[in-house]
């Protein structure tokens, strides 16, 4: 398990981190989101000690993580680094065996890599030679090529075409199947409803949710309903619920508490004829605008 | 997990020494290298052969002489003796003299008689024939004068006579020592600047290029500085070495060197000095280089270094070569920044002793671990600053 445990980070008068703290499970795909400047990239240098953090701390299985477990994580930052006049090939088994493989291991290891990312053919081009979506995939074989034990990729998503993104997609779920824990960060909210077994939402600076997208959705405990069917004014006159739309034939209603959905179904059957009756799933970007508008608005009076 | 590849310990010198490789690989590898060695080869072999060309031309001189300044000839041979002048007389008639000189087949022709001699050359006349031609004029003229006036010339020319003599024996290998010094010289200058620019242009690589970060999340920072000063330095030893064997052994085979021991010495000496200053100066162009974070920043932060490399350069060129003993090109090649320079340029002269030698090493030595201390700490504060410039004052004191 990776704790990142209270970690707090200034910059000069500004606050970046202020008592980070939540775990990523091994196996588990983890979502980092947040606006630009909440905070991701920096947790994420925390975590690989490229940044020191003013306080808290992040432990790998119970122990502080030191130069040596680093070594052992798979990292791509925000910001591409790689050296652009160098060979992909060479430059990837330098990066790995700057992670303590030996020649002969980073050679295998980069082949498969290579191989997997579709990236096989390029190894002898130079960097700067590839277009950007291969270059993104280099960046990935070079966090890979160490099998890490865990991995933390700040925005591996970014820029890379449909297939790239199912084939990046299909590495980390690999990963994280395998048992590691994957941490990554994106802007791209409905990949990362579809592809994270948890998220963590991150707002200027401060944790404000963290769990997975059914846990997120509890959070605000209503219930909202998608109804389709009877013509519109039927549930203004029914007890315990809120109208939030109403056109034509489909209403959105929420339920009051301790209202009964059955009760609900019986009024509009009494309305019309009910095509569909479903409880709403608001997406990930719904819950992100709420829990972030949320966070601002209780930070407002302090 | 899903590959048998399990990554191991890695020591910190085994990090060093993965850096230190890559730099020297993808450095040799580099065309820059290759076009690099090949020009300043072409320069030395340029300045080697245009010395050898300017030497030839000024030992050997013809003069055409008419039958009227015939009693002139003994004087003007005996002048070019004195000056180490080989010169060739011949009489001739003024108008085949002429045509030689215009035609280049002869330096140049005397016409006329005493009280009206003429020294005919093509578009000029060589300085240092005038010079002797003149003088012996003047003796021919003095010994008239004086025979008319009853003295004798040869009791006047013994009791004016001034001989020299040195304490120490001559050294009949000053010129070629000079040689060496200047050589040397000059190969540690460029050395020095070249691969200390390339220890800065490298560290702003690898800021700009944001490998910095992928680096540092695996290795220290003092381990990559450490490793690219290491690998860079061995490119430079490389390159030293290549063009100090080529021209040892260059010039032993054309002759122009007589003295092989001394050129091995002045070698070894080079390489030692090069090691030294170039870890001082190595440190400072990755420190200075550290605070910026585009290569297009980065000349104007690192003029000072060309000052600080250039400075003693001059002072050597400038103070050695007439005064081998200066006052002040002694006191600085014992002074660390100034010491690289002089001091290897001292002893190729043959006026520095092994144990001078020493002593300025350690001096060096000693400079060289507080400056490293200190350039560490900025690269340590400075190169994950990405953004506007980093002060060397906020460097210094941590981030």
């Amino acid at each position: 398990m990776l704790d990142i445990d209270g970690v707090s980070k200034r910059f000069g008068d500004r606050q970046a981190l202020d008592g980070v703290t939540f775990s990523v499970r091994p196996g588990e795909l983890f979502g980092f989101v947040g606006g630009n400047g909440a905070g991701k990239t920096t947790t994420m240098r925390i975590v690989l000690g490229v940044l020191a953090a003013d306080a808290g701390e992040v432990r790998w299985n119970g122990k502080p993580v030191d130069a040596e477990l680093r070594r052992r994580i798979g990292y791509m930052p925000e910001e591409r680094g790689l050296y652009p006049k160098m060979k992909v090939g060479s430059q990837l088994r330098y990066l790995a065996r700057l992670h303590g493989l030996s020649a002969a291991q980073a050679r295998a290891s980069i082949e498969h890599w290579t191989e997997r990312l579709g990236i096989a053919a390029r190894t002898g081009d130079e960097v700067q030679k590839l277009s950007l979506g291969n270059q993104q995939r280099v960046q990935l074989c070079a966090a890979l090529a160490h099998d890490p034990e865990v991995l933390v990729l700040d925005e591996p998503f970014s820029g890379l075409d449909p297939t790239a993104v199912e084939v990046m997609s299909g590495v980390l779920r690999e990963k994280a199947d395998a048992g590691v824990p994957v941490i990554f960060s994106s802007h791209q909210l409905e990949l990362v409803e579809r592809l994270c077994d948890r998220i963590g939402i991150i707002a200027t600076g401060r944790m404000v949710a963290t769990g997975s997208v059914e846990e997120l959705r509890a959070r605000d405990g209503s219930t909202v309903v998608d109804v389709h069917g009877p013509p519109s004014g039927w549930a203004e006159t029914t007890t315990g619920v809120d109208v939030l739309e109403s056109n034509g034939t489909r209403t959105r209603i929420k339920l009051a508490d301790g209202t009964d959905d059955q009760d609900v179904l019986r009024a509009a059957l009494a309305a019309g004829p009910v095509h569909e009756f479903r409880r709403w799933r608001p997406p990930l970007t719904e819950l992100y605008r709420d829990v972030v508008q949320d966070a601002h608005t209780e930070e407002a009076p302090a | 997990m899903s590959t048998a590849v399990r990554s191991g310990p890695i020591s910190a010198n085994q990090a060093v020494l993965l850096v230190a490789r890559r730099e020297f690989v993808s450095q040799v590898r580099s065309r820059s290298f290759v076009i690099g060695l090949v020009i300043t080869l072409a320069l030395f072999a340029g300045g080697a052969l245009l010395g050898g060309f300017l030497a030839s031309q000024s030992s050997s001189k013809s003069l055409g002489i008419v039958a009227a300044a015939a009693p002139l000839r003994a004087g003007i041979e005996e002048a070019a003796r004195t000056q180490g002048l080989d010169l060739q007389i011949t009489e001739v008639d003024e108008a085949t003299g002429r045509a030689d000189v215009q035609g280049d087949r002869r330096s140049a022709l005397l016409v006329g008689t005493a009280g009206s001699y003429e020294l005919v050359g093509r578009d000029t006349v060589d300085s240092g024939l005038e010079a002797i031609v003149a003088t012996a004029v003047q003796q021919q003229a003095l010994r008239t004068a004086l025979a008319s006036a009853g003295v004798d010339p040869a009791q006047l020319a013994a009791g004016s006579q001034v001989a020299t003599t040195t304490t120490e024996p001559v050294d009949p290998h000053r010129g070629e020592q000079l040689v060496l010094a200047i050589v040397g010289t000059i190969l540690l200058f460029i050395s020095f600047s070249g691969y200390g620019q390339l220890v800065a242009t490298g560290v702003v690589e690898e800021k700009q290029s944001r490998v910095v970060e992928l680096l540092l999340a695996t290795i220290k920072p003092w381990q990559l500085l450490g490793g690219k000063i290491l690998g860079l330095g061995a490119v430079g030893l490389l390159q030293l070495v290549i063009l100090g064997a080529i021209g040892v052994v260059g010039a032993s085979l054309t002759g122009m060197l007589t003295v092989p021991g001394a050129a091995f010495g002045m070698f070894v000496m080079v390489i030692v000095w090069y090691l030294l200053g170039f870890f001082l100066f190595a440190a400072l162009y990755a420190a200075i280089g550290s605070t910026v974070s585009r290569q297009e920043e980065l000349n104007s932060v690192i003029a000072p270094m060309i000052f600080v490399i250039i400075i003693p350069f001059i002072l050597t060129l400038n103070l050695l070569p007439n005064d081998p003993r200066n006052q002040v090109a002694t006191v600085l090649s014992y002074v660390p920044f100034f010491s690289q320079t002089v001091m290897p340029a001292r002893y190729a002269l043959g006026v520095a002793s092994v144990w001078e030698v020493v002593v300025s090493a350690v001096l060096a030595l000693i400079a060289i671990a507080v400056v490293v201390r200190l350039a560490g700490r900025v690269y340590r504060n400075s190169i994950l600053r990405t953004g506007a410039r980093v002060s060397l004052r906020d460097a210094l004191r941590g981030s």
